[in-house]
């Protein structure tokens, strides 16, 4: 393995932040806040780190595979450390533990905050907050590598590293167009989201602040009361439909743009997805009005921005859900579980594994049938291989398993049964709000700071799809 | 890009972190030390005064009782001693109006203190108020309670703002002592970077050159050290490689 290749790549990961960081200390400086010092001062730092290794690396050999491993999940745990330094400079409710909880929920889009007033933070750092988001929606690699002319070789590596196999079968083309893609649809959504709510009355600061949030599936607000704040149902109604399109594969949504044969039109795990989410908006809109909550607009108002906030996994709440009756609460589990689609910039278990756990499940129900006969698994004209059908059924394992691991954790540490269980599988699925003492109104403040540890290794895992991690910590034994 | 440009390059990153992260923290303990500078001068030195205005409000009162009583010496003479050292604080705490709404509250202090003065001055030359504890109760004691209220509602707006400046001061204190924690581990970080660069692009060429000579005969392949940079090493690399076809032609000619 090449260290110095490593560090060549790990220094456009500083380069980026840099470039975030420098953009957060001059938000700050044009609001006149202390909070530009620390920033641009964690920029320095960033500049000269990115620099550094460009000086002595000229090394235009290609990455293998292994260290496109090494890069991608340092890469994401280095672009982590660097995004709690401003938080630590700044003090406050952060301390070292605290600073990386909401730097790894921020990068990981996850959303999960440990801060009990958001709005006492300047707004640089609150910039900065939200650029955490958009660099990791569309993942930390993939944006260098959209940045780096060339290295096509090590592109290719790097992009199958960062993507899944499964969001892969989605997209036809090469590594280069991938990324193009990728990022091209993620800043032009974004784009149209700032002029959406910009229309809507919102001001600037909150606007891009929040189309950030959207986009990337994050769920950060500048508000303590998340979206309730500006009480506007324009602001809810162009939120949920760019937490939809967020949530879909962007390799469809630029096939649907560009006219091509693969679009979001063709997909039936689209149909599903969005037929699934309905379903859950009509049945909890049903329960909160017979429950005699709200009206019949008001139950559907804020059930449909809750069940598209947590199934998109953004995050963003309208209302409290830990005071909702127990079959809604259940029901927003269930699309906690869930998650959004592969190739979208949400993170979790993803709807399509879902999708294709279904499909084998009936497979195998036919196998049952007729034990001689050979069936495919197909997914719309496409048939998944058996490899890439058992890498998902792993994967659900896996996923459960270190889901109950890590309610197990807390449980240990005196954490409520209902707040560690939906702690665990908010921050896994990336989502952001649970329940108990982590609602959507709540914070992770008073989890002890171990399970606060736990939970961004949770975050990661589920930012990184598991086997990344895994197979990196094993590394060592197939080297 | 040369070695030595490399390496000089490398030492300038480190020095100018290190200069960044020494100017940030020496400004923000500058901040600190002008924090607790107007600490002392925005509200201690009101709080003081006002304390000595609620001082002063109590002699004056003892004084007045006294006056009530017929000790006319002693207390003509309280009061006028406690009348100066209200007047001198009140002095101190209209020069030092620094928070807002500050100078509404020595405003009221004022301008009750010349209603309450008002009450003790004139009878001072009679006796028609003596032992007259109804006109005290029902008049004097009245103004004298609106006077101290004003000057405690100062003093409550200067403790307050000083807690929230003393918070404020240990966020801004840890603010200093940050840059200083990071740019050490930065250095330290950046240290094994910058050794192991070196150890790379130094060391191990010359331990491939020195390998590639001891192992190099006449009459062998050609001369190879496996060096892959485009630096004085190559050059080095690049010259031996000469020398030996040189030596070799001048050995195959004799």
């Amino acid at each position: 393995m090449r260290t110095d290749l490593i560090l060549k790549y790990l220094g456009y990961v500083f380069l980026l932040n840099a470039v975030f960081l420098l953009i957060s200390a001059g938000v700050s400086l044009y609001n006149t806040e202390e909070s530009a010092l620390p920033l641009l001062f964690c920029g320095i730092i960033c500049l000269v780190f990115g620099v550094f290794p460009m000086i002595f690396v000229d090394s235009r050999e290609a990455a293998t595979h292994i260290e496109g491993l090494v890069i991608v999940v340092s890469g994401w745990l280095l672009t982590c450390i660097i995004g709690m330094l401003p938080y630590l400079m700044w003090g406050g409710e952060f301390t070292v533990i605290n600073a990386w909880f909401e730097s790894v929920s921020g990068f990981t889009t996850t959303g999960s905050s440990i801060l009990t007033d958001v709005e006492k933070l300047p707004a640089g750092i609150l910039f900065w907050r939200s650029s955490t988001h958009w660099i990791g929606g569309v993942g930390v690699i993939i944006f260098v590598l959209f940045v780096l002319p060339r290295g096509r070789k090590t592109r290719h590596t790097l992009v199958h590293t960062e993507i899944s196999d499964l969001a892969m079968t989605d997209f036809q083309y090469r590594a280069k167009k991938v990324i193009r893609i990728l990022v091209g649809v993620y800043a032009g959504l974004t784009i149209l989201e700032i002029v959406s709510l910009k229309l809507c009355g919102m001001s600037m600061f909150d606007a891009v602040n929040h189309s950030f949030a959207t986009i990337a599936t994050g769920g950060f607000s500048t508000k303590n009361l998340s979206i309730a704040h500006f009480n506007s149902l324009s602001v809810e109604v162009v939120i949920i439909i760019f937490m939809v399109v967020s949530g879909l594969h962007f390799g469809l949504i630029f096939g649907t743009i560009a006219g091509k044969r693969e679009n979001l039109f063709r997909s039936p795990v689209v149909r599903a997805f969005l037929l699934v989410m309905i379903i859950g908006i009509v049945l909890a809109s049903l329960k909160l009005y017979y429950n005699g909550d709200y009206g019949i607009a008001d139950s559907f108002r804020y059930a449909s921005f809750q069940v598209v906030s947590v199934a998109t996994t953004t995050g963003f709440a309208t209302v409290d859900t830990a005071a909702w009756p127990a079959f809604v609460q259940l029901l927003l589990i269930y699309f906690t579980i869930q998650c959004a689609m592969v190739g979208s910039t949400s993170g979790g278990l993803k709807f399509d594994r879902i999708f294709i756990f279904f499909k084998s499940a009936a497979k195998q129900l036919r196998m049952v049938r007729h034990p001689n006969a050979v069936f495919a698994l197909k997914v719309g004209h496409k048939s998944i291989s058996e490899s890439l059908e058992r890498q998902t059924m792993i994967f659900i394992v896996l996923y459960i398993v270190i889901l109950f691991s890590t309610t197990i954790i807390l449980s240990f540490m005196d954490v409520d049964v209902t707040t560690a269980f939906s702690a665990s599988i908010t921050t896994i699925g990336n989502v952001g709000p649970g329940f108990g003492e982590v609602s959507s109104m709540g914070n992770f403040s008073s989890i002890p700071d171990l399970g606060k540890l736990f939970l961004t290794l949770n975050m990661l895992l589920g930012r990184l799809e598991i086997f990344n991690i895994i197979a990196l910590i094993f590394m060592r034994r197939d080297v | 890009m040369k070695i030595r440009l490399k390496i000089l390059l490398g030492f300038l990153l480190l020095a100018s972190l290190l200069m960044a992260a020494g100017a940030y923290s020496i400004y923000e303990f500058v901040k600190v030390s002008r924090s607790v500078n107007s600490l002392i001068d925005d509200n201690y030195k009101t709080i003081e005064a006002s304390r000595t205005m609620l001082e002063a409000l109590e002699r004056e009162d003892s004084g007045i009782l006294l006056l009530i009583l017929g000790e006319w010496g002693v207390g003509h003479k309280i009061i006028s001693s406690a009348d100066s050292s209200f007047l001198g604080a009140k002095h101190i705490a209209e020069n030092n109006l620094t928070e807002e709404g500050e100078d509404l509250l020595v405003a009221h202090i004022g301008h009750y203190y010349t209603i309450y003065k008002n009450k003790w001055q004139h009878p001072n030359g009679s006796s028609l108020r003596q032992g007259n504890i109804v006109w005290y109760l029902s008049d004097v004691h009245q103004n004298f309670l609106a006077v101290k209220k004003a000057v405690n509602d100062l003093m409550e707006l200067n403790q307050t703002s000083m807690h929230t400046e003393a918070k404020g001061l240990s966020d801004r204190s840890k603010r200093a002592i940050m840059p200083g924690i990071v740019a050490i581990i930065a250095a330290l970080i950046f240290s094994f970077i910058l050794n192991f660069f070196i150890s790379s692009y130094l060391i191990r060429p010359i331990r491939g050159l020195s390998k590639a000579l001891k192992s190099y005969f006449p009459g062998s392949r050609d001369f190879d050290a496996g060096i892959k940079t485009k630096d004085e090493f190559k050059q080095l690399e690049t010259r031996i490689q000469e020398m030996i076809s040189r030596m070799e032609s001048k050995a195959n000619k004799g």
